[in-house]
């Protein structure tokens, strides 16, 4: 349009959604919901060695209300699921859901009595890790994936993901 | 095995509680003495109290169903279960395994609550497990399954899958 | 407990504490009536982590089953390990080489220290202390590394096999250990001038969650939580199994059963399991790891894949009513556990399968103490009490 020239150095223009996107996808507040196995490495993930805050993703919240990026670490039994269904409905919108590890994901060794075989029956899950548990550098290609997956989300409601669904 | 042989704390039991022991066993070192019902309790805090047995420590309050295991059943007039207490003698460094047969038409046994405190949440754990009811047990309430749950898991009919809670399970109450 | 005439009564207030609760360490659940802070009675929930543990063991032959005992305890799986297989070969009446024994001696105090480590980590940081997480984790991950080099996995090792181990320790092993045991005695040098006479940490740990010595006994205390209200009892001292009886180690005893007492006894512990591992380094025997006998012991993987009499004795083993198979009986085993008394109880029908595993979990009998411990104290004392536990919901739940 040639008014970028006018412009200078100092400033650029973009698109609303990709300044939003782009402020979202770097500072990711995960609600670690850890029950088992996977939090420990969700702990080690956070640590220093690993340390997920050179993905913007540090900022751990345990409270619903404050975070956008669920982390389901761990096996859910039947006890445990209506928790977990409260706090992923307490978390304002735009959220994305981790399910981290083989339990999470579809119950893994245990096919018992008492486990939820697979926590997507019950919430919507955008990235799944395998493994029993996940090493630290499945977690964070899952946040990164989490990432690539907010680059495509729309401030407009009608552009939003899911809204043809709706 | 003659009587003169016949280890301490058996032969204190034997004194005290005559008729009291069906069944000695010691294999693997591990001394197990099998015992009716109806004086277990008094037997229990013998055994904790009297100085030269000691056993001051409840290790372990379980149950064990034997409905699979037709020789065990044929020997204790087909009692179904069998709740077993581990105790330990800090003192005497000992070991001791209780067993007692418990039938499914009486499904009750004394709560060792009021002899030791760590009764309690394993007395619990069994009574949710197996459905033996523990009685005098100051709060019997199911402790590990939810509780609105039917069925005892640790029963040989219950199946491992379940009978479908996983999918039917009351999502509202829980919350409260 | 109100010492002040002029304060209003006032409605005693519910709070419900987990069970998703960031010092809760898993999914406890406690529901407290406050009045202003004080607890006035503490209710604990559990069973948020049921899994079945013990049903699954009836269902699965006795190999199988150490893939799940990973999954109890999940900060020390090869302590875990270690005490089911020790049951299983108590069962079988097998003793297993010397060497075995010494390797798992190693893995299983190390394990102490990665164990400790967390819990200090942790329970520091719910009272605000966030650098001692960041070295406690950092100890924890150089033993990832050996653990990883050794077994195969970081956290889920399934190292133990009945009658022997997986396979032996890697070149370069002790190496590793040794370079291990000489570096973390500083860290905890560090979190000693961190913590031990730090003034608020004090404030927050003396006098606080006390447990006589007869309680102690009378709840069930085992391992750490037992030894810091004065008890001097230690499995590998009173009952000593897989040669602990051949190392010279201290056993640390406390005198006020407190907070601070239970994280002077645990701090004690690390280095004392350190010098358990440099004794078993220095005269670790030579020899084989698994017990010479083919109906037990699986062949090596190379023998296995690479011949067809090693793929049939594998097979053989693996399938199900041709393996470990013990004779009709029962067996109580008890280890001495990072955090207490870990028992196996197994009774066998004489099939391939345990006709019933139960596991006796420290953590459980801990947590039930915790309203004794709490009531009557202040509602910030919960989290360094529950931290001074280290109660693993894996365990406690099974």
């Amino acid at each position: 349009m040639g008014l970028e020239s006018q412009l200078g150095d100092n400033i650029f223009t973009t698109t609303i959604d990709k300044f939003v996107n782009w402020g979202r996808k770097n500072s990711l507040w995960p609600m670690p919901f850890g029950t088992a196995c996977c939090a420990i490495e969700m702990m080690a993930t956070l640590a220093s060695k690993f340390d997920l805050s050179r993905f913007g993703a540090e900022a751990i919240r345990f409270s619903p209300r404050q975070s956008d990026l669920l982390i389901v670490s761990g096996r859910i039994s039947i006890k445990m699921m209506p928790v977990l269904k409260k706090i992923y409905d307490q978390m304002p919108d735009p959220k994305w859901v981790i399910s981290m590890g083989a339990c999470a994901s579809t119950g893994g060794v245990f096919d018992t009595y008492t486990l939820v075989q697979g926590v997507d029956g019950f919430i919507p899950v955008d990235i799944y890790i395998p493994g029993c548990p996940p090493r630290p550098e499945d977690l964070i290609d899952a946040v990164i994936q989490i990432q690539r997956i907010v680059e495509q989300e729309s401030v407009s409601p009608k552009r939003r993901r899911g809204a043809i669904a709706s | 095995m003659s009587e003169a042989q016949q280890p301490l704390a058996v032969q204190k039991v034997q004194e005290q509680y005559p008729d009291a022991i069906l069944d000695v066993s010691d294999a693997r070192g591990e001394l197990t003495i099998t015992v009716r019902k109806d004086v277990i309790y008094e037997l229990m805090a013998f055994l904790k109290n009297d100085s030269e047995l000691a056993y001051n420590f409840l290790a372990d309050v379980t149950a064990v169903d034997y409905s699979l295991m037709e020789d065990v059943l044929m020997k204790y007039d087909y009692a179904r279960f069998m709740v077993i207490y581990h105790l330990l003698s800090t003192e005497k460094k000992e070991r001791l395994r209780v067993k007692v047969p418990v039938h499914e038409k009486a499904l009750s046994i004394p709560s060792m609550t009021s002899i030791w405190k760590v009764a309690n949440w394993l007395e619990r754990e069994t009574y949710d497990m197996f459905g033996i009811t523990f009685e005098e047990h100051p709060d019997l309430r199911r402790i590990l399954m939810p509780d609105d749950y039917e069925g005892h898991p640790l029963r040989k009919d219950y199946p491992l899958r379940g009978r479908g809670e996983r999918e039917t399970f009351n999502f509202e109450q829980q919350n409260a | 407990m109100h010492k002040d005439p002029d304060r209003v009564p006032g409605e005693p207030m519910t709070l419900n504490f987990g069970p998703q609760h960031p010092a809760t360490h898993g999914t406890l659940r406690i529901v407290v009536e406050l009045d202003g802070e004080t607890v006035l009675k503490a209710t604990p929930h559990l069973g948020y982590l049921h899994t079945g543990f013990e049903k699954l063991g009836e269902h699965q032959d006795y190999n199988q089953f150490i893939v799940v005992t990973d999954r109890m305890n999940y900060l020390s799986p090869l302590s875990n390990n270690f005490g089911y297989v020790l049951a299983v070969e108590k069962l079988l009446d097998i003793q297993v080489p010397k060497r075995c024994e010494y390797i798992r001696v190693i893995l299983a105090e190390l394990s102490r220290i990665a164990d400790h480590m967390v819990w200090l980590g942790m329970g520091a940081l719910d009272l605000g202390a966030f650098t001692v997480m960041l070295y406690g984790f950092e100890e924890r991950e150089k033993l990832y590394s050996i653990f990883e080099k050794t077994t195969g996995a970081r956290l889920t090792t399934s190292y133990t096999r009945v009658g022997g181990l997986m396979r032996d320790i890697y070149d370069g092993f002790e190496e590793d250990v040794r370079r291990f045991l000489n570096g973390f005695p500083k860290t905890l040098k560090e979190v000693h001038t961190l913590l031990t006479r730090n003034r608020i940490w004090m404030d927050r740990t003396k006098g606080v969650g006390v447990v006589s010595a007869e309680d102690a006994i009378d709840y069930g205390f085992t391992g750490p939580c037992l030894r810091a209200s004065g008890v001097d009892w230690d499995l590998r001292k009173a009952e000593p199994y897989s040669s602990y009886e051949a190392f010279n180690f201290d056993v640390p005893i406390g005198a006020n059963g407190d907070v601070y007492d239970r994280y002077l006894v645990r701090m004690e512990e690390m280095i004392q399991s350190g010098r358990i591992v440099r004794q078993a380094l220095d005269n670790l025997p030579d020899g084989p790891i698994n017990v010479d006998d083919y109906k037990i012991s699986l062949p090596t993987k190379e023998d296995a894949y690479g011949n067809i009499e090693g793929l049939i004795h594998h097979f053989k083993i693996v399938m199900d009513g041709h393996g470990v198979q013990p004779p009709v009986g029962e067996v109580y085993c008890a280890t001495e556990a990072p955090n207490g008394e870990l028992g196996f109880y197994i009774v066998s029908d004489g099939s391939g399968k345990a006709y019933r595993i139960r596991i006796r979990p420290p953590s459980f009998i801990h947590f039930q103490a915790v309203p004794h411990m709490i009531e009557g104290g202040m509602v910030s004392d919960i989290v360094a009490v529950l931290g001074s536990l280290n109660i693993i919901a894996g365990e406690l739940d099974r």
